[in-house]
């Protein structure tokens, strides 16, 4: 974990990357919920997203870390 | 009954997520907010400022910019010909002293010798006059002395071990005496030092151990903490004309944790690294020495986070204090 990330000489926290990552990630994973039909089980399609993008980014910053470290 | 099964799954899936979610948001608040780790560090040494102790011209430069020097290395010279004139001149002021002191060893011999034929006032008057010549012989030896002195001194020389930086003295320049004209550096005293929110610092301990990412290096520095600042500038108090406290009387609703600085003692340096001292770097303290619980534990169950609170809220003041004491963990 390098705390920051460089864009062009311009230093970012990474948390700023990570939540661009998950954002794609969890794009992709509604998408793959949704094709398999997972959201007739979903009371609130807004609610749930929102859950998922959370714990995704836990997701993500624990698979970062890791491979940082 | 279907349906309401459904319903019922539903809403258990969305609540499911929704705790996840939860416990993922305090996970990642607790390693945002409450471990000890922060962007704002700096790489920092100690730095000498060498200044010559005669004033006089430049006459030889021996070092160069950004040279690395040992400790007692000459730098420059000071022109030395006033300091040997000086030297020379005082050596003949010592010749002289010594010549009257034997003169008046001599008359006073003679005086005695003479008994009763001079008066007891001349007798006298000898033994004052040997006694002021052997004074001023001794101050025209502490003379030559400083003379020597001086003239040593016009070598200007390196009082630590480091690296010359920003170097400009030139041949000819005339440097005054005690105005600091370079900058050394001392390369035994770098370290980094970071500056901690406050409401981290009772998560910080004399020894924990340290790994340090400076901006845009591939890989990590390792150090130990070796000591916490005792105390840091009051902003909210000056002291006015009348000697009196001028305490700022606007509060912000929002405030800010202070920074505390916190002295890193760097690890051998891997090979390759360059340290400059003002490095920027990012610093995280390891918890997992001495607390058993490792760093990822301690964000996803949130431990210690109600201690990072409940010193935010306490007293500011007492954030130094509080980080010599054990976690309460």
């Amino acid at each position: 974990m390098t705390g920051e990330i460089d864009i062009y000489g311009v230093y970012v926290p990474t948390l700023l990357a990570l939540m661009l990552a998950t954002l794609a990630v969890s794009l992709i994973v509604r998408r793959a919920l949704a094709w398999a039909g997972f959201y007739a089980l979903v009371w609130h399609r807004g609610l749930f997203d929102i859950a998922l993008y959370v714990v995704l980014l836990l997701g993500v910053f624990n698979l970062s870390r890791w491979w940082l470290s | 009954m279907t349906f309401s099964l459904r319903g019922l799954a539903r809403i258990l899936v969305t609540l499911l997520m929704c705790v996840a979610a939860f416990f993922a948001g305090r996970a990642l608040w607790g390693h945002y907010m409450s471990d000890p780790w922060t962007r704002d560090a700096k790489v920092r040494a100690d730095i000498v400022g060498v200044a010559p102790d005669v004033s006089g011209l430049v006459s030889e430069v021996l070092v160069q910019d950004n040279q690395p020097v040992k400790a007692g290395d000459v730098l420059f010279r000071i022109d030395p010909a006033r300091f040997t004139i000086a030297l020379r001149q005082s050596e003949a002021a010592l010749a002289g002293s010594k010549a009257t002191l034997e003169q008046a060893g001599r008359e006073l011999k003679r005086y005695e010798k003479l008994g009763d034929v001079v008066s007891q006032q001349k007798t006298e008057q000898a033994q004052l006059a040997l006694d002021s010549a052997s004074a001023a012989l001794q101050q025209a030896t502490a003379a030559r002395d400083l003379a020597r002195l001086n003239l040593e001194r016009s070598e200007v020389r390196a009082p630590v071990t480091g690296t010359i930086t920003n170097f400009t003295v030139r041949p000819g320049d005339y440097l005054a005496a005690g105005v600091a004209k370079v900058a050394l550096i001392d390369t035994d005293s770098l370290r980094v030092e970071a500056y901690l929110e406050e409401t981290k610092l009772n998560r910080v301990h004399v020894g924990d151990s340290v790994t340090i990412w400076l901006m845009g290096q591939p890989a990590p520095l390792h150090g130990r903490v070796e000591s916490i600042a005792a105390g840091i500038e009051d902003r909210e108090r000056t002291i006015g004309s009348g000697l009196l406290a001028n305490i700022n009387p606007t509060f912000s609703w929002v405030r800010l944790a202070q920074r505390i600085p916190v002295r890193i003692k760097l690890d051998p340096a891997p090979e390759g690294v360059n340290l400059v001292a003002g490095m920027t770097a990012t610093v995280y303290i390891n918890q997992d020495d001495k607390n058993d619980v490792s760093k990822n534990d301690a964000g996803k169950s949130g431990a210690g986070k109600n201690d990072a609170v409940k010193n935010d809220d306490g007293k500011h003041g007492d954030g130094a204090k509080q980080s010599v004491a054990p976690a309460s963990r």
